[in-house]
């Protein structure tokens, strides 16, 4: 198999490199091998902010992103950061209130309500969550009860309940 | 049973010393480093090990030859203006033979440089940076899973030549998060060659067949003397034309002598390669990508990367462009040609050598060196 490159972006302090990490850690879990990167801007919130994975099953030549499989933007400031890394093989998934005009070009584009979501289950900052669902219903990368327990284990006890329903509200967001 | 987990770069290079038996490390964390003093706080005690944040740089480095002449086997880890900052001490160490491990994640410069982003521009400096001629080893890994197996290769290196070993990594490959199979846990490592015999009549820095002399281990009743100066066998000071140059050859040809412990390469379709590429650390990872691709498009490309960077696995490199017939080599590297000087000294102008460097806190990509290549292809 060849590698699969998927990056999370957006602005800092919006559990990108958190969202990155356990899809890693599951992956890994089955076995996959994953290179994991990452690059923010030396603020604590806010600044382009990403996470790489790239996906493969006996370890990649090259560990970073040179053409992304899967792009999850989920803030403006990380609209169009990405564009050179994206081809007609592309996937783009976007937030559908904080990215309001998407990169354009001959790949798919899906505006999908990640942080409406997350709001309506009671905190926006669970969109990280609702869009790793998403992302992982659409790649077909991982099993959907697999990346339950990745998030289940990842979760501090109290957001359990909430990381798990944010999950499965993204999982449902692909048809 | 394999231990197979997901881990850092900068991680494995705390990990790993742990492993080899690391039980002191000094420090005054910088970025692109931080994480090996912040995983070393963290594991040390649970080893019963020491941990030390010192006053700066230079402290952190003392500390490190103190806590090694005491008899253990001692880390630091820093990056840019930091790695200057050790040099005058590490020079110490080489010359007064006293092992230890320097971690340097590099930072491009001058001075402050991008504290965040990726370069390799000590490739010189690790070598050279401390004044003198002066005999030390530098490791270069290419990925995480090397960062840690060759991070315990630094200690048994360090240990049996007694001699100070760098492991060099570029920020990409320190904060890379990699699925690494560290292997069994607690293995056997080499240990350093304590003083043993009579103390009467015993020479600190005795010339033996070996070129490495037993070390004295403070407390075993041997009387020694450790000095930066320039010392004869007996350890003090000497300014005797033979005794000095006795003793400087010695330290430089230990290395010399003991290399086939020391050098370390690895190649990629290098055996039928008409363009060779010479490459470390993540420059090397896009060189392997390329040569995949610039294969299966017809150019004979090939890899030779030193996992020793210093010595430069010289005769290895000859060795794979005579058996390849290569007919030139590409050098990339991001600074503005330091490794390339090296291997130009080596062919000695019997083919072409050409460069690719970036210094715009970029990694150099598998599509740079598929363009410079294409470029060079003859």
């Amino acid at each position: 198999m060849s590698s699969i490159e998927i990056r999370f972006s957006g602005s800092g302090g919006q559990g990108l490199i958190t969202a990155a990490r356990i899809l890693a850690g599951a992956l890994t879990g089955e076995g996959r091998h994953v290179a994991r990167s990452q690059s923010y801007e030396p603020v604590s919130r806010g600044g382009l902010s990403r996470s790489d994975l790239v996906v493969s099953d006996d370890g990649a030549d090259f560990p970073l992103s040179t053409r992304l499989k899967y792009l999850l933007i989920l803030d403006a400031a990380a609209a169009n950061a990405s564009d050179g890394l994206l081809d007609g093989d592309s996937e783009v998934l976007v937030d559908a209130e904080l990215v309001p005009n998407p990169p354009t070009g001959d790949f798919r584009v899906y505006s999908l309500p990640f942080t409406d979501t997350a709001r309506r289950l009671g905190n926006k900052r669970v969109a990280n969550i609702v869009a790793l669902g998403a992302l992982a219903a659409q790649s077909g990368l991982i099993a959907p009860d697999v990346i339950r327990r990745a998030v289940e284990a990842a979760s501090p006890k109290r957001f359990q309940r909430l990381n798990l329903e944010a999950l499965e509200a993204g999982q449902q967001m692909i048809g | 049973m394999t231990r197979t987990m997901n881990m850092q770069g900068n991680q494995a290079c705390a990990l790993g010393a742990i492993e080899a038996g690391c039980r002191f490390f000094a420090g005054y964390p910088i970025t692109p480093s931080s994480e090996v003093a912040e995983q070393m706080a963290a594991q040390l005690p649970k080893v019963g090990g020491t941990f030390i944040q010192m006053e700066d740089e230079i402290a952190s480095m003392g500390a490190v030859i103190g806590a090694s002449m005491g008899g253990l086997k001692a880390m630091t880890a820093t990056s840019g203006p930091g790695f200057s900052l050790k040099q005058e001490n590490i020079g110490y160490a080489s010359g007064a033979e006293i092992p230890c491990v320097i971690v340097n994640v590099m930072r491009g410069g001058p001075s402050t440089g991008m504290p965040t982003r990726p370069s390799q521009g000590d490739i010189m400096q690790s070598r050279w940076g401390t004044h003198g001629d002066h005999p030390i080893i530098v490791l270069a890994p290419a990925s995480v899973a090397e960062a840690y197996h060759e991070t315990i290769r630094a200690f048994d290196l360090s240990e049996r030549l007694r001699v100070p070993v760098i492991v060099l990594i570029d920020e990409v490959i320190g904060h890379l998060v990699e699925t690494v199979d560290p292997g069994e846990a607690g293995q056997e490592h080499v240990a350093r060659t304590f003083a043993s015999g009579p103390a009467e009549g015993f020479k600190p820095y005795a010339i033996t067949d070996d070129l490495v002399p037993p070390f004295p281990r403070p407390g075993d009743g041997y009387r020694s003397h450790t000095t930066g100066l320039t010392h004869s066998e007996t350890g003090f000071p000497t300014q005797n034309p033979a005794l000095a140059a006795a003793a400087l050859n010695r330290i430089t040809d230990k290395l010399v002598l003991h290399n086939d412990l020391i050098e370390r390469w690895r190649v990629r379709e290098a055996d039928d390669a008409d363009i060779l590429i010479a490459a470390i650390g993540i420059s090397a990872r896009a060189a392997e990508a390329a040569v995949t691709k610039l294969r299966a498009e017809g150019i004979m490309a090939g890899l030779f990367r030193p996992v020793t960077l210093w010595p430069f696995p010289e005769g290895a490199l000859l060795g794979v462009i005579d058996k390849a017939g290569a007919k030139a080599l590409l050098v990339p590297e991001m600074n503005q040609g330091q490794m390339i000087r090296e291997v130009e000294r080596l062919v000695a102008g019997r083919l072409p050598v050409h460069g690719l460097n970036r210094i715009d806190g970029e990694a150099i990509t598998p599509a740079d060196i598929i363009a410079r290549v294409r470029e060079i292809a003859p």
